[in-house]
């Protein structure tokens, strides 16, 4: 019963959101030196938080799938990674739009904060394929928790690289040697990261409900010896 | 209601900088509309599928009804279409 649970937590999304965007627009105040575009921050911080927590997760779930060999964790484990390369897609557009209008430029090559998480993000593109070229459903599901491990062991050392490395040419959001966020901006932060992480469970739960309805209506379908569907998909794992 | 909203905001500097604000914000609804079209479209191929299991599921019960002789490979996929029997274990 993946779907249990789902109405309360899409309301607690929405009324999260909507708590959290006005914060942003009518509550934090304009940032000295920034101005109206630090607005982008609230959106995007969060965003790219909740994206590599959900790679992390996602390897968590890899583990209990190789420890336990059940196929649950698998499904779990490929919806959080999918979830959360969405996220860095949002992340990644967000993040260019606000260089564009703070630097002048769309995307800088030389600031290590944007290109470790396009690193990121395009190891977690490669999962798909890689998960596309394994036929067999069990090897698949195997090689790719040992992927989600690996690449979500990755995740947190490359953000403690990235905290190490000279150039701060990067805004940074909490402790910075000047301070952190004033309690206004950081409670309107707070309130957005909240609502961005609901979003996430909200839409893992999501897909992982439309996933065991899929399954159960396969499970249905060997029942009755009936012929499968065509054009289903090889590569996400069925929850049944 | 709606409307009052924006008298109760500072003013928004909807120059430059609103252009990039709004575009980020923008692009983040568009990301959600376009994921939930694409469940949408899922969900569709799931009803899409759950109407052919029961459309198979309803021919083979008249066929069963039709012949009731047929023995107990027939009788078990009816009985598999009971809530008991088509019940998932879903984790």
């Amino acid at each position: 019963m993946y779907g249990k649970g789902l109405k309360p937590l899409s309301i607690a999304t929405v009324v999260a959101f909507a708590v959290g965007f006005s914060l942003v627009f009518f509550y934090a105040p304009l940032d000295a030196d920034q101005g109206f575009i630090q607005k982008i921050f609230y959106l995007h911080v969060p965003l790219a938080s909740t994206a590599l927590i959900g790679f992390v997760v996602g390897g968590i779930f890899a583990i209990l799938h190789l420890r336990t060999d059940n196929n649950k964790w698998d499904a779990y484990s490929y919806v959080a990674i999918h979830i959360s390369v969405i996220f860095g897609v949002g992340v990644l557009i967000t993040g260019a739009i606000w260089a564009k209008a703070s630097w002048g430029h769309w995307w800088v090559w030389d600031e290590p904060t944007l290109v470790s998480f396009l690193i990121v993000f395009l190891l977690y593109c490669t999962y798909y394929p890689f998960r596309y070229a394994i036929e067999d459903r069990d090897r698949q599901a195997r090689y790719a928790s040992v992927f989600a491990v690996t690449a979500g062991a990755f995740v947190p050392l490359n953000f403690l690289a990235v905290r190490m490395a000279q150039q701060l040419v990067h805004p940074r959001v909490f402790a910075t040697s000047e301070g952190g966020l004033p309690s206004s901006m950081l409670l309107t932060f707070l309130v957005c990261f909240v609502a961005v992480a609901l979003l996430w469970v909200t839409l893992v739960k999501f897909e992982l409900t439309a996933k065991s309805a899929s399954g159960q209506v396969n499970r249905l379908r060997r029942a009755l010896d009936a012929p499968g569907p065509t054009g289903s998909s090889r590569i996400a794992p069925e929850v049944s | 209601m709606l409307a009052l909203l924006p008298l109760g905001a500072p003013a928004l500097p909807l120059d430059e900088a609103g252009k990039y604000v709004a575009g980020a914000y923008i692009v983040f609804v568009l990301l959600l509309v376009i994921y939930v079209g694409i469940m949408a479209t899922k969900l569709q191929r799931i009803e899409k599928e759950l109407r052919d299991v029961a459309n198979i599921a309803e021919e083979r019960s008249l066929e069963d009804k039709a012949a009731p002789g047929r023995g107990p490979e027939g009788s078990s996929i009816s009985d598999s279409l009971t809530p008991q029997g088509s019940r998932g274990g879903g984790a």
